[in-house]
C-alpha cells in the first residue's frame, strides 16, 4: 500500500502520457497516406485511376467535345493507393500526398452533391457513346 | 420447483460493447443455460466482394469486415486470390506481410488484456496498456502510412517497402514494448486483485475445447495445440522462431497469460523478420483471372480465420465466404459460460476477446 501510494505521488510529476489534440496537431508519420493529388497537364484520360478505384472516388465527367472532366471525392476515398499505383504517369498526373483531409461539413455535399455527380458522369458517358454511335452510322450512310 | 432467472446480456448493455446478445437462465448467481444472438450488424460484405467490386479490389473491401484484424483479412483474401492465379510471393514479400500480421496480433492482444484489466475493475492498468499499445500502433502506421485501415497488402506483393529508418524505429518500439510486456506479466501474475478474480474463474477444460471446436487462445489457454501457423506452410513461421504457447488450466487467468506469451514470442518474431528480411521486389506482377476454387487459413489474433474463395475467370468472383474466429469459438464461449456466477459474465466475455462485428459482417 505504501509502495502504491508513493508510485502515485511520483505520477503527480511524470510527463503525461495522452497528446493535447485540438491545442497540438498531431504529427503524422512521414509517408502518411494523404489525399491523392492531380495533374491535368500530364493526364492522358486513360481513365485507369478510375477503374481500379475500390469505392469509386475519381469520376470523369464526359463533354461532348471529347474533353473529360477529373472530379475526387476526398470523403470517399480510402486512401489505399491502387490509383497512383496503377497510373501510367505517376508523379506528375496523380501521386499521393501527406496532406490529411478535413472532415466533410453539410456545404460540400460529400453524399448528397457526389451521388448526383455519379449520375451525370454515367449519364454524360451514355449520351456521348450515344452521339458517337449516331455520328458513325451517319458517316457510313453519307458514304 | 426450480426456479430460474432469465438475464438478457447485450446487444445494447453498458458492459458488453459487442452486438452480441447473450441469454442467462440463472439460479440464483449461478448461469445454468445460455443462448446466444449475433447478427446485430449484418453488413452484406460477402455479397458486395461478388457484386460491386472486381476481385482485385475485394482485398480492400475485406479488410474493413474488421478494425482490428484488418492486415488479416485481407492477407487471408490475397493469399487466396493469388493461389487462384498460380501465384507465389517471393520471400521479401513474405516476410513483410507476416511482419504486419504479427503486429497485428501484439496490438489486438493488448486491446483484449487492456479489457479484461478493466473489467476487473482495474481502471489504471487500462489506460496504461493502452498506452503502451500506442508504441505498437506507432510502428503499424509508419510502416503502411495509416493508423487503422492499413491497406497494406495488395495482389502480388505490399504497397510499401521497409527503409532502413522503418527497421530502426520497429526495433526500438519493440525494445521498450517488451520492457513493458515484462511489467505486465509481473503484475498479471502477482497482482493480488488480478489474480484473486481471474483465477479459476471461466474454466474451459480441455475435453470441451475438443468437443466445442475451440480456437485461437481460448483453445490454447485449455491446453488445445491448435494454432494455424503451426499447422500450415505459407508462411516459414518454424524458421523465424514461432513457438505454439500452451496453458493447461483454461480459465481466464490462462487466457490472458497466453496471449501475454504470445506478445513476447511475436516480438520476437518481429524481430528475427526485420533481421533477416530477404533482398527482392515488393510488388510483382500476378496476370490472369481467378478460376477454380480456394481455401486459406490464417492464425488471426483471436483464432483461425478462413477464406474460400471461387472464381470463374472473369473480373467478378462467383463466392467469397469468410468464417471469423469468433463465429467458430461461440459453442466454446457458451460452454464456459455455464456453472459461473453472473457477476463474472463480463469479464469473462472480455477474455474471449469476442469480435462480434466481424463476426456478423
Ligand atoms: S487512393 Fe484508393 S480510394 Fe482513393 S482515389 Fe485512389 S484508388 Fe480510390
Ligand atoms: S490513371 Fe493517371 S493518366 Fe490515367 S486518367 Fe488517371 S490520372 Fe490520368
Amino acid at each position: 500500500m505504501f509502495r502504491s501510494m508513493l508510485e502515485a505521488f511520483k505520477n503527480l510529476f511524470k510527463p503525461v502520457r495522452t497528446h493535447p489534440y485540438p491545442a497540438e496537431d498531431i504529427v503524422l508519420p512521414s509517408g502518411y497516406r494523404g489525399l491523392i493529388e492531380y495533374g491535368i497537364d500530364a493526364c492522358i484520360f486513360c481513365d485507369k485511376c478510375e477503374k481500379v478505384c475500390p469505392p469509386g472516388a475519381i469520376l470523369f465527367y464526359q463533354h461532348e467535345s471529347g474533353e473529360k472532366e477529373y472530379r475526387y471525392n476526398p470523403w470517399l476515398c480510402i486512401y489505399c493507393g491502387e490509383c497512383v499505383r496503377a497510373c501510367p504517369k505517376p508523379e506528375e498526373a496523380l501521386w499521393q500526398s501527406e496532406i490529411k483531409q478535413r472532415p466533410a461539413v453539410v456545404e460540400d455535399g460529400a453524399n448528397e452533391g457526389w451521388f448526383a455527380w455519379e449520375e451525370a458522369c454515367k449519364k454524360s458517358r451514355e449520351e456521348y457513346a450515344a452521339a458517337k454511335k449516331a455520328a458513325k452510322t451517319q458517316n457510313k450512310s453519307e458514304e | 420447483m426450480k426456479k430460474t432467472v432469465q438475464i438478457p446480456l447485450g446487444s445494447q448493455h453498458i458492459s458488453l460493447l459487442e452486438p452480441i446478445r447473450f441469454k442467462f437462465e440463472c439460479e440464483n448467481e449461478k448461469i445454468i443455460g445460455v443462448d446466444a444472438d449475433v447478427g446485430f450488424v449484418h453488413r452484406g460484405v460477402e455479397l458486395a466482394c461478388t457484386r460491386s467490386f472486381e476481385f482485385k479490389q475485394v482485398g480492400y473491401v475485406v479488410a474493413r469486415v474488421c478494425g482490428l484484424c484488418a492486415i488479416t483479412h485481407s492477407l487471408s483474401y490475397t493469399l487466396a486470390a493469388e493461389k487462384l492465379l498460380g501465384y507465389e510471393a517471393n520471400d521479401r514479400i513474405k516476410y513483410l506481410r507476416m511482419l504486419m500480421v504479427e503486429l497485428d496480433r501484439i496490438h489486438s492482444h493488448m486491446l483484449c488484456l487492456a479489457h479484461t484489466a478493466e473489467n476487473a475493475g482495474f481502471e489504471a492498468l487500462f489506460m496504461q496498456i493502452m498506452s503502451d499499445r500506442e508504441l505498437v500502433m506507432e510502428v503499424q502506421e509508419a510502416i503502411s502510412g495509416n493508423r487503422v485501415q492499413f491497406d497494406y497488402i495488395s495482389i502480388g506483393g505490399v504497397n510499401r517497402d521497409l527503409t532502413p529508418e522503418l527497421s530502426a524505429l520497429v526495433h526500438k518500439n519493440l525494445t521498450l514494448l517488451s520492457e513493458k510486456v515484462d511489467m505486465l506479466i509481473g503484475l498479471f501474475e502477482n497482482n493480488w486483485s488480478l489474480s484473486l478474480k481471474y483465477k479459476g474463474v471461466g474454466v474451459l477444460s480441455l475435453e470441451d475445447a475438443y468437443t466445442y471446436n475451440a480456437l485461437g487462445p481460448l483453445a490454447r489457454a485449455a491446453g488445445l495445440a491448435t494454432d494455424v501457423r503451426a499447422e500450415t506452410n505459407d508462411f516459414p513461421y518454424e524458421a523465424l522462431g514461432y513457438k505454439m504457447i500452451l496453458e493447461s488450466t483454461g480459465d481466464i487467468h490462462a487466457r490472458n497469460f497466453v496471449r501475454l506469451r504470445e506478445i513476447v514470442n511475436s516480438i520476437e518474431m518481429c524481430r528475427n523478420i526485420i533481421d533477416n528480411l530477404p533482398s527482392g521486389e515488393i510488388q510483382e506482377k500476378a496476370k490472369g483471372k481467378p478460376n477454380g476454387e480456394a481455401v486459406v487459413r490464417v492464425e488471426a489474433p483471436r483464432g483461425e480465420l478462413f477464406y474460400l474463395v471461387r472464381g470463374n475467370g472473369q473480373n467478378m468472383l462467383e463466392r467469397v465466404r469468410i468464417k471469423t474466429p469468433t463465429f467458430s469459438a461461440i459453442p466454446a464461449m457458451m460452454e464456459v459460460f455455464k456453472g459461473a456466477e453472473y457477476a463474472d459474465a463480463p469479464a469473462i466475455l472480455a477474455s474471449f476477446d469476442p469480435c462480434m462485428s466481424c463476426t456478423a459482417k
